[in-house]
């Protein structure tokens, strides 16, 4: 049959930023957000030597650098950064979401029982679930509103964290999120590589093993804090 | 061998396209897909009943021609394999096959179970070449490149172009055929004149006409050439490379 062959197309409304620029937002995003979160649980460890150690640790991230630069200037630059990677990296990820429907077209397949597929189609809902997570996290145990324990005080890291996750369904959530978190950033560092370009054999294998990895410390540093708070370790 | 087959059955573009049920009784296990299409066909022009148009050519999985989606897979079940080399015999206790096109939103149906793959051309069009000037043959030890060059520029150039990959990507993306056309050229001393500028032109309509790559790697299953997802590492690395340098090579 032949096909009448079409010349190169005249310029179609182009889709914009392109699909390449979000993809590098994304990435870039993605590097804060992990970064983030590891430094975060490694503060969190804090927790195991005590009330002193953890609350002396919440109130030195107010104080870094004083009398340099003011007080809480670490903490709202974070703050910042934070938010608007949070918006960029969201919003990426919809409108490629909304991108690749629409390449896909009309018909759809049968799922391939892929280990690394299964982690691409949790991108999205795991997503949204960290962004809910951050939202009750923040209510719970930095502003102290709706979801907090009743007995929260400002200022108070240690009593406010035993207090909220001696509640069961808190714990369950904040550790049940945790999994959620990990297998997130285990496909999105693997993403990564492949966003930036990274092509070299051994390169790629220690990346994706040092990805696992932190991924792993992350859920296991995490996670446990409930737990042991449910257990009365931790009170 | 009695087979159950559900064929995709459109009349043209702008048909909306029904599966009928057809029973081919006397296939055997050596058949391959297409030659069981072949045997459908023979009966069906028997009956008097327009045959299931599909694309084929070489039959010995370099031409890229062929490529059907068997029971949601593009190609066939078998991994990695072009649908003239799945084998019936390979598929096990089967007796049902349900077979219908490519499936992505580039590749719109000509008729039944062949597709427009224009796409992917365009992709081409737009720098998958290399600009050499004609004339007498360079000796062959003109420009020297090593032999492991050489043989990853082999594997990436090994791509046959038939589409498997976009079928499979559940985002329509043709990030892996991109890719082993960048990584292919890039390896070497010719293509390497034309990297950067080959790399913001490809991206460009790889972007405008396919979807987004979220590393499901779908592709690299049904990929017949066997290329690797590292080839969409690569298609980023070119394009980031024709980014920052701004430069032709």
């Amino acid at each position: 049959m032949t096909v009448a062959v079409a010349g190169p197309p005249e310029a179609a409304p182009v889709p914009r930023p392109s699909t390449f620029v979000l993809k590098q937002v994304m990435a870039i995003t993605g590097v804060i957000f992990v970064g983030y979160v590891f430094v975060h649980m490694i503060g969190n460890l804090k927790v195991f030597f005590g009330a002193d150690s953890f609350n002396s640790y919440a109130h030195w991230l107010r104080e870094i650098g004083y009398p340099l630069i003011p007080h809480r200037g670490v903490l709202w630059a974070l703050r910042v950064v934070l938010v608007v990677s949070v918006v960029a990296h969201v919003w990426s990820a919809l409108v490629l979401w909304v991108r690749g429907r629409r390449a896909r077209g009309a018909h759809r397949r049968r799922r391939m029982p892929r280990l690394m597929a299964s982690g691409a189609r949790l991108m999205l809902p795991s997503g949204l679930l960290i962004l809910v997570f951050v939202g009750v996290h923040l209510l719970d145990l930095t502003i102290g509103a709706l979801v907090a324990p009743e007995t929260f005080r400002s200022g108070d890291a240690y009593q406010n964290l035993v207090a909220s996750f001696s509640r069961l369904w808190m714990a369950v959530f904040y550790s049940a999120t945790m999994v959620f978190i990990a297998a997130h950033i285990t496909h999105g560092w693997w993403t990564m590589l492949q966003d930036l370009g990274a092509t070299g054999r051994r390169f790629r294998m220690v990346w994706i093993t040092i990805g696992v990895m932190i991924a792993l410390t992350i859920l296991l540093g995490n996670a446990l804090i409930p737990v042991l708070v449910q257990l009365g370790v931790i009170a | 061998m009695r087979i159950e087959l559900e064929v995709w059955r459109q009349d043209g573009p702008q048909d909306r396209g029904r599966f009928e049920q057809y029973v081919v009784v006397d296939a055997t296990p050596e058949m391959s897909l297409l030659e069981l299409l072949d045997r459908l066909n023979d009966q069906l022009v028997e009956q008097g009943i327009e045959p299931v148009q599909f694309e084929s050519d070489c039959r010995e999985g370099v031409c890229g021609a062929c490529g059907v989606t068997v029971d949601d897979r593009p190609h066939g079940p078998v991994p990695k394999t072009p649908s003239c080399r799945q084998h019936l015999r390979a598929f096990g206790d089967v007796s049902r096959l349900r077979i219908e096109p490519l499936r992505s939103a580039a590749f719109p149906v000509i008729r039944d179970l062949v597709v427009d793959r224009t796409a992917l051309d365009r992709v081409i069009w737009a720098g998958g070449f290399v600009d050499v000037e004609t004339g007498t043959a360079p000796d062959a030890d003109d420009v020297l490149i090593t032999h492991d060059d050489a043989e990853q520029a082999l594997d990436f150039a090994a791509c046959i172009g038939c589409g498997a990959c976009v079928a499979a990507c559940p985002n329509g993306a043709a990030h892996l055929f991109a890719g082993a056309k960048l990584a292919h050229l890039a390896l070497l001393p010719h293509g390497r004149l034309e990297r950067g500028r080959r790399a913001r032109a490809l991206g460009q309509v790889l972007d405008d006409e396919f979807g987004p790559c979220s590393s499901y790697g779908e592709c690299v299953e049904v990929c017949p050439a066997g290329i690797p997802l590292a080839a969409v590492a690569a298609m980023h690395r070119e394009r980031l490379r024709g980014l920052f340098r701004g430069k032709a090579d």
